[in-house]
């Protein structure tokens, strides 16, 4: 299956025509939690048609702030209300000092974070009682890195044994900026956590230096990248195209998620896994 | 805690950087890169309450506002999870923190308030209320829609431009705001006192024209006359069409 973002900017014409087809959608809590009004009845209609994914913003997992449990808890009665089939969040902190910052920061590659990010996992997994999903995010900046990249991101996956929500345009980005082979982070990276694809386009706006806006289509590259990901992986795992800003025709959107099927279909064929 | 110190701190200064723009040497980081996060902290958070306060951006000279946006994000730590309320934190940090800019704008305060409270009516959750939709004005129980704000404002926010606004114009200044049931679209009424203490009684609980002209009236030492009667009745009509009365009882 292949999903799409669900945003306020595109969300009534999505609704009130068929052009786009995706088979999931995704929600940020964040935006929707004690919501009513005009937004909720678009929220309701999207349920009725579409299963929802969760994905948070701001729960901010690697944060040395404690974690909030209050907004986890109403987090969770969102989950029920909307029957959501899954909730991922990021691998980075968005609080610090008491302080929300409303962006994705990287977290220190170190050891006392991998304990620390990975203990705090196992309590949001505790409190909502499921599995969650984290997701490697792009980076800007190393900050006082003890490891790579990618031995962060297993040796948290390990500890916590949580999901991966492997986000293969980030890869791309961070192989661009951090100068490593996106390839081999991928034959690194631990496959059998991998239940979630996230797929996005991104701005190069230097010479050496990519910015995450999911604001443009999704490159080439990146589709090659994606292709290689899913002869990788032993199983199918739900892929969602995200597109935050810069919104075009809805026919561009459903192009792009007939891209992704189309390989997704034709990685899978070569092996008889079961479809997600 | 499994963090160590010497972690922490490397992650508070990245989060200092992106609240104040004041960079402290990090080991590892790349500090030409390390400005973006910077840049798409306070982006994001300037882009939200542009949004948030179109009349208030419109009001200040760029200075004014970018001046207000820093000291506001560097000096307060935001609590809220969610974005959209942030902007009601720049509110009472504005009213609380009696902003220099509100030595040259009085009214500022009243203006993001103003703003702010037709964000939180259009995104606040659903509330429903028992009630019929068809009745009789003079007679039944009148049933006033739950998503309202009624507010006074002591300047004329939601009347005029607020370039506008002088010292002279402060007074008293009565606003309904309700939320209509089917569109979700915020309605504004601005109301004499008579017709605000009317409302705040009917927001109580149902009572009847009769009642409500004679409760107000009373308080208000008027005579009932017929002229008073009819003007009531005529608001009354107009609020059941604009759906800020919901309904009969
Ligand atoms: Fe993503």
């Amino acid at each position: 299956m292949v999903g799409i973002g669900f945003r306020k900017d595109f969300a009534e014409e999505f609704l009130n025509s068929s052009v786009l087809q995706p088979s999931f959608i995704e929600a940020a809590p964040e935006n929707w939690i004690g919501v009513g009004g005009y937004w909720k009845k678009l929220l309701m209609q999207a349920l009725e048609k579409y299963p929802l994914f969760v994905h948070g913003l701001s729960l901010s997992i690697g944060s040395p702030d404690p974690l909030d449990f209050d907004f986890l808890r109403k987090i969770k009665s969102f989950l029920k209300e909307t029957q959501a089939l899954v909730y991922s969040e990021h691998l980075s902190y968005a609080k610090c000092d008491n302080a929300h910052l409303y962006d994705l920061l990287p977290i220190p590659f170190t050891y006392d974070a991998v304990d620390h990010v990975s203990e705090r996992i196992q309590q949001v997994q505790d409190l909502l009682q499921q599995k969650i999903a984290i997701e490697i995010v792009s980076y800007y900046t190393p900050v006082a890195p003890e490891m790579t990249e990618l031995e962060f991101i297993n040796a948290v996956l390990k500890k916590s044994g949580s999901d991966l929500l492997l986000d293969v345009n980030n890869v791309y980005v961070n192989s661009f900026n951090h100068h490593y082979d996106p390839y081999k982070f991928i034959d690194g990276l631990s496959v059998e956590n991998v239940s979630y694809i996230h797929m996005a386009g991104h701005l190069k706006i230097a010479d050496d230096l990519i910015i995450d806006t999911h604001g443009e289509a999704i490159i080439d590259p990146v589709y090659k990248l994606f292709e290689y990901t899913m002869d990788k992986l032993k199983k199918d795992v739900p892929v969602l195209l995200e597109r935050d800003f810069n919104i075009p025709d809805l026919a561009d959107l459903q192009q792009e998620i007939r891209q992704l099927a189309q390989i997704k279909k034709t990685a899978l064929k070569q092996k008889s896994y079961e479809t997600a | 805690m499994k963090l160590l110190e010497t972690t922490w701190n490397h992650q508070s200064e990245l989060a200092i950087f992106c609240r104040t723009g004041r960079y402290n040497p990090i080991p590892g980081v790349n500090e030409k890169h390390v400005s973006q996060y910077r840049q798409l902290v306070y982006n994001v958070v300037d882009d939200t309450l542009q949004s948030a306060f179109p009349l208030t951006h419109h009001l200040l000279t760029p200075k004014e506002w970018d001046g207000l946006v820093n000291d506001f994000f560097s000096s307060h730590p935001c609590q809220s999870p969610q974005i959209w309320t942030m902007p009601k934190e720049l509110w009472a940090w504005v009213a609380n923190k009696r902003s220099p800019l509100l030595k040259k704008y009085p009214f500022l305060d009243e203006l993001l308030w103003f703003e702010w409270l037709e964000i939180e009516l259009f995104m606040m959750e659903d509330k429903t209320t028992a009630c019929k939709p068809e009745g009789n004005l003079k007679k039944d129980k009148l049933v006033l829609n739950p998503e309202h704000h009624l507010k006074h404002f002591t300047y004329p926010v939601h009347l005029k431009n607020a370039k506008y606004i002088t010292p002279s114009d402060k007074g008293h200044y009565f606003l309904m705001m309700h939320r209509e049931k089917v569109t979700g679209k915020v309605n504004f009424t601005n109301l004499s006192p008579f017709l605000a203490r009317m409302l705040e009684i009917l927001s109580e609980k149902p009572f009847t024209f009769k009642e409500l002209i004679e409760q107000t009236s009373t308080e208000f030492e008027v005579a009932t006359d017929q002229q008073l009667e009819e003007d009531v009745i005529q608001f009354l009509d107009n609020s059941v069409r604009s759906g800020l009365i919901s309904g009969f009882q």
